[in-house]
């Protein structure tokens, strides 16, 4: 089925003419060709056409004539054989790309154009239908024409938002617009993807999407401490570990959290086993089962048993040590020396009157227990009212997977490890379709597939383009999980560099994948790009303060605590556990202390704030998710939004007094001579101001000038213009929204 | 079963696209239905309002609604006479024992859990967390299934509750009741910066208006235009007389108020709270921390206790000298109570087993107890009342029907106080029961 589908589409990508002949390679040499269903050839390797899935080989025949072949129909030999030959260059698989969604764009407006004119002739509609239904193609057929090509300004714009998280400064977007290289665009992504700022965008995606919370629990007290976990995410994208690779570790991990980071992800949903086997499976499978935890599934071919079957990989799976002496480093039992810590702290009169115990030592020490542990028995049943008939209530079953390969736990020490290799395989008919098209979303702000969560088991008719879909799975299993080179082709690519889409596709296009990708769609920032962007409108370098928690923590959980004989002692480690999480760094190494902020507030990157910030916060107001469900940030606007940008804090006093970052920068930086009014459009907006735009502007500031005024009231008066501007840019839609 | 499930598919698909159009493109579709308000059964249905005072932390019952004087587990706590014969509170509530006959007291609560993020949660949801589905609390039930009871003012608010708070659960940011953090300060943000004057703000907003003009016109996309939306509201909002519902110092007799209800947390949120629900705000929370008293409890117990008994008292007097009192409910709820053998620091632990919780107004008949905890306070003895069971209390007063059933955009099903399957029937129904002896 699916080898026939690549066929097909190689077929059509030909007939396209995005090719892409790789000719280099000379040794003619006659070898036997063997197809995937057997058949042979005696032809010699003259070289290949297109890249990825859509690829074919061209081979000269004996009597000299050449062909094309497609390498999916080729066997896993020949495959191997050519894949080192095959194109991988970001631009070769962009124009693939662009190719497919043009193709599938053109499908469709030849469908909708046989549907309108058909339309008059409809027995089965009356004329108000009619209308309607017009007026709906109408509306498809505009959205299925490919938009321009961006301008540098919106592109700009877009790509930094896209990939640093953040609108880019008004050095960086100069730097950019004055460029005279050709490349610049492939060259800024590159700069960009290989930028800190790549890592901490990001995080803030799979922040959400792993639900990262300060306390790592769900109902956490704060007791355990996520800094590491939040490392080795942000860490993991920085280094572009594989994505398969870092899929692996987290559902593999043993042990404490400031020992093995990765651990972090099993820890969250502690004491819950079956939520986070649904978890799971909706964020790396893209599918959604947590019906199958009480019932068969409704809408798929999913049944109750298969839900235990699965869940039972992870039966033998704790999040709490039992036992005393295995959990501490160095010291013998820990109730006896947390006992003997109160005692020493009590003697030393550190103790209040009526107390006996510190109010946090056992707790902090306690959280020793909190590790990931494989026990090797099955503690997973099937629930007490099971009510199919291949299972009894309260019966253990045996770890196996519904659907892709079958799995042999001889091979593995724990079932865990066997489910890990099993999901996260390029055999796993979910796992890479899952990933790419979340992916996707990130860029153009639409999946292939809508709603992500849940990939519906048979794919073809649901995708919004599934030959495109398919391309970019086989795509990313070449690139080899690497998320960075997967949007560095993405980001290259024409469709990607075009126009925002105007309009908004309607439920129907969304639920029937008749959304093609005219440019990504129209975006409102997330909470976090929208942070970060003000933060980038308060400092040269956005990135320069980071969030280091991991190494002290680790140490100060490390510690032989039989050695911490005094009072002193004691307390000084209390002071540096409570020091070691959520410290913030300047790229110098020094700590940043509160008095370091602007205007009293925190103007650092969301990724190196709390996690998730405080309900009050104008980062969760915005939509940051609160991390307790997968995907719980939101872009829908509402009243508090609108006050806090009139008249909160951030746009009155951070951005816009006297002394804000931007004002001085403005009017007395470097370059201040330049045209003031383009030099805040370019800095919040990432563009010059229109003619109009730009005498309203200067209005303001000669309103305020007066013959007789001082040169220090006559500077004062246009500083505060220059502040109105920024304010005025700041509540434009123009600036909330990505176009 | 799976019949009956295969009938959601119509319903659930639609869902699951409403769902796929907020993830999408941030905007909402999901309807949020009025129902018809329910005829009141059995005494319930005449809370038009609902004030829930919830105290974090895990108030202790053994010096509020059920003291043990005289025992090995009492402590110094002494009891005080209500006027009942055989019923007595905690010397620290003599406001509420002398309205004794106004409310309805909870001996018998009992608990799943000793973690106060999850006792929170399941009192405030009837559900036990889950990492899959946040479930809403009740103010956002009450608007889900009675439609929204005010044009212009929120359905619920939310004063002094920290960041943890489970708001609308599943019915999305839409339904989410105001935060308020101090009862004092109002809405954030409400009024322009100090310091920008009318002028400016005017002059400020037609710059605005005139940058974003281009963008505006090439992009009449939804999102924009709700955006555009809400910052015509928003000015309208400013504008607006609702926002002064808010500004606790517009109260007519503002410091002799103070004086009457107490200068704290819990006296100033019931002040505000009052003024809300006169308003017709329909269902308020005030929040007030301090009840984890691990230490040294007898130190702090008077204060903490008294601001308790003397907000409720003089709400309950207020409610009642405006007429209010009969349509509004008020509930005093926490995660859980607190152990009976008092520990090495002089404090109680966490004791979910069993704790109190009180009712008054809206149609509650007072001057009862009910259910029963044995003599040390270990343990309930009689008639126990779980989280499902409080909230369908607070649901049937309101008139909240207890078996609609609703969906979450996932597809799955709940009720107002909490699911369970019953395989007689193939049916969910309410695990939640309203404790009826109230209502008579």
């Amino acid at each position: 089925m699916m080898k026939k589908t690549v066929s097909r589409q190689c077929v059509a990508a030909l007939a396209f003419g995005a090719l892409i002949l790789s000719t280099s390679w000379a040794s003619a040499e006659m070898r036997q060709w063997t197809s995937s269903d057997g058949r042979k050839l005696q032809a010699e390797f003259v070289g290949t056409s297109g890249a990825g899935s859509t690829a074919s080989v061209k081979l000269k025949l004996p009597d000299g004539k050449e062909v094309l072949y497609p390498v999916a129909n080729l066997s896993e030999a020949d495959r191997v054989f050519v894949q080192s030959n095959l194109p991988k260059d970001p631009a070769a698989l962009a124009a693939a790309i662009d190719a497919l969604v043009v193709k599938k764009a053109k499908e469709s407006y030849r469908g909708l154009q046989g549907e309108l004119a058909a339309l008059p002739g409809n027995q089965d509609l009356n004329n108000d239908e009619k209308r309607k239904r017009k007026e709906e193609i109408e509306r498809e057929m505009a959205m299925a024409i490919p938009n321009e090509r961006t301008n540098d300004n919106q592109f700009v714009r877009r790509v930094y938002l896209d990939i640093a998280g953040r609108i880019p400064t008004y050095q960086e977007a100069e730097a950019f617009l004055n460029s005279s290289s050709r490349n610049k665009r492939a060259e800024l992504i590159d700069k960009l993807l290989d930028s800190e700022a790549f890592g901490m965008r990001m995080y803030n995606y799979f922040a959400d999407l792993f639900r990262i919370r300060e306390g790592i629990f769900m109902m956490g007290n704060g007791d355990l401490k996520a800094d590491p976990y939040i490392e080795y995410v942000k860490n993991s994208m920085k280094e572009d570990k594989p994505y398969d690779v870092m899929v692996k570790e987290l559902l593999t991990a043993t042990g404490k959290v400031w020992d093995t980071p990765a651990s972090g992800y099993l820890l969250a949903d502690s004491g819950m086993r079956l939520c986070n086997l649904s978890n799971t499976f909706t964020v790396f499978m893209g599918t959604e089962i947590t019906c199958a935890q009480c019932h068969d599934h409704p809408f798929e071919e999913v049944y109750q048993m298969d839900f235990f079957k699965m869940a039972s990989f992870m039966g033998g799976t704790e999040t709490r040590a039992r036992g005393g002496n295995m959990m501490m480093m160095g010291s013998s039992n820990y109730r006896e020396e947390v006992a003997r810590m109160n005692k020493v702290l009590k003697d030393a009169g550190k103790l209040r009157e009526n107390e006996n115990q510190d109010r946090n030592l056992g707790q902090w020490i306690g959280t020793n227990s909190i590790q990931v542990v494989d026990t090797g028995k099955n503690a997973v049943k099937l629930p007490h009212d099971y009510k199919y008939d291949d299972g009894e209530p309260n019966m253990t079953v045996d770890p196996g997977a519904y659907f892709g390969n079958v799995v042999d736990l001889e091979k593995y020490e724990t079932p865990r490890q066997a489910f890990a290799d099993w999901l996260a395989s390029p055999e796993n008919p979910r796992f890479t379709i899952n990933t790419v098209n979340r992916l996707w979303k990130i860029a153009f702000g639409v999946a292939q597939i809508e709603p992500v969560y849940n990939i519906p088991g048979h794919l073809d008719g649901q995708a919004q383009n599934y030959e495109l879909l398919t391309f970019l799975e086989s795509m990313m299993k070449d690139l080899d999980y690497s998320v960075k080179d997967f949007f560095r082709v993405v980001y290259n690519t024409q469709t990607y560099q075009r126009e925002a889409e105007t309009m908004t596709p309607s439920l129907t296009q969304m639920d029937k994948g008749t959304y093609h990708f005219p440019g990504p769609i129209l975006r409102r920032m997330s909470a976090e790009q929208l942070w970060d962007s003000l933060v980038t409108l308060t400092t040269p370098d956005p990135e320069a303060v980071m969030r280091r928690g991991a190494d002290a923590y680790r140490n100060v959980m490390n510690e032989d605590l039989a050695g911490l004989k005094t009072a002193a002692q004691i307390e000084g480690w209390k002071e540096r556990w409570r020091k070691a999480g959520g410290s913030l760094y300047s790229d110098e190494g020094g700590m940043v202390g509160r008095d370091d902020n602007v205007g009293g507030e925190k103007m650092f990157r969301a990724s190196e704030l709390r996690q998730p910030e405080r309900a009050d916060h104008f980062l969760r107001m915005f939509g940051q998710s609160d991390r307790q469900l997968i995907e719980n940030q939101f872009t829908v606007g509402s009243s508090p939004q609108v006050m806090a940008l009139l008249n909160g804090k951030i746009t009155n006093a951070v951005l816009t007094s006297p002394d804000a970052y931007l004002i001085k920068e403005i009017a007395f930086g470097e370059g201040s001579k330049r045209d003031k009014v383009d030099k805040v459009f370019l800095s919040v907006l990432g563009r010059y101001p229109t003619s109009d735009e730009k005498s309203k502007a200067q209005s303001g500031m000669r309103a305020k000038r007066d013959r007789d005024a001082s040169d220090k009231s006559k500077e004062a008066a246009e500083i505060a213009a220059i502040g109105d501007v920024i304010w005025a840019l700041v509540n434009t839609r123009e600036f909330m929204f990505i176009q | 079963m799976k019949e009956q499930l295969k009938n959601l598919d119509q319903l659930g698909r639609r869902q699951f696209v409403a769902r796929a159009a907020k993830t999408a493109l941030g905007v909402s579709i999901l309807p949020i239905g009025a129902a018809p308000r329910l005829a009141s059964a059995a005494g319930g249905g005449k809370a038009e309002h609902c004030i829930f005072f919830y105290m974090a932390g895990g108030m202790t019952h053994m010096e509020t609604f059920d003291p043990k004087p005289g025992t090995e587990t009492g402590g110094k706590t002494k009891g005080i006479s209500t006027g009942v014969a055989g019923i007595e509170l905690a010397e620290f509530m003599p406001g509420l024992a002398k309205r004794f006959k106004d409310i309805a007291v909870v001996r018998s609560m009992t608990q799943q859990t000793g973690d106060h993020r999850g006792g929170s949660y399941w009192m405030h949801t009837s559900y036990q967390p889950r990492a899959t589905i946040i479930h809403p609390t009740m103010g956002p039930w009450a608007q889900s299934l009675l439609g929204k009871k005010h044009d212009t003012l929120p359905d619920s608010v939310v004063i002094g509750a920290g960041g943890n708070h489970p708001g609308a659960g599943f019915f999305g940011p839409g339904l989410a009741p105001l935060p308020i953090g101090n009862p004092d300060s109002g809405v954030q943000n409400a009024e322009p910066y100090k310091g920008v004057s009318e002028d400016k703000f005017d002059k400020r907003m037609d710059l605005m208006n005139a940058f974003d003009d281009g963008f505006r016109r090439k992009f009449k996309n939804d999102e924009v235009s709700a955006y555009t939306q809400f910052y015509e509201e928003t000015l309208k909002l400013m504008d607006s007389e609702d926002l002064d519902t808010f500004k606790l110092e517009k109260e007519e007799n503002y410091n002799q108020k103070v004086q009457k209800y107490g200068n704290s947390r819990v006296g100033k949120g019931a002040m505000l709270a009052k003024r809300l629900v006169k308003s017709g705000v329909r269902f308020v929370e005030v929040s007030a921390g301090g009840w984890d008293m691990h230490n040294d409890l007898w130190n702090s117990i008077p204060t903490r206790g008294g601001e308790l008994d003397q907000a409720l008292s003089s709400l309950i007097d207020d409610l009642k000298a405006e007429g209010l009192f009969e349509k509004t409910l008020i509930v005093l709820g926490t995660e859980f109570g607190r152990t009976p053998k008092i520990n090495a620091n002089g404090g109680r632990d966490h004791h979910p087993r069993v704790f109190s919780t009180m009712f008054a107004g809206g149609g509650i008949s007072g001057g009862q107890v009910y259910g029963k905890s044995d003599k040390l306070g270990m343990a309930v003895e009689e008639n126990p009342v779980k989280a499902p069971d409080f909230n369908a209390t607070i649901a049937h007063a309101m008139g909240i029907d207890l078996q609609k059933v609703v969906y979450a955009p996932s597809g799955r099903p709940f009720l107002v106080a909490g699911h369970k399957h019953n395989h007689d029937t193939d049916q969910i129904e309410s695990v939640g029961k309203p404790i009826m002896p109230f209502f008579s």
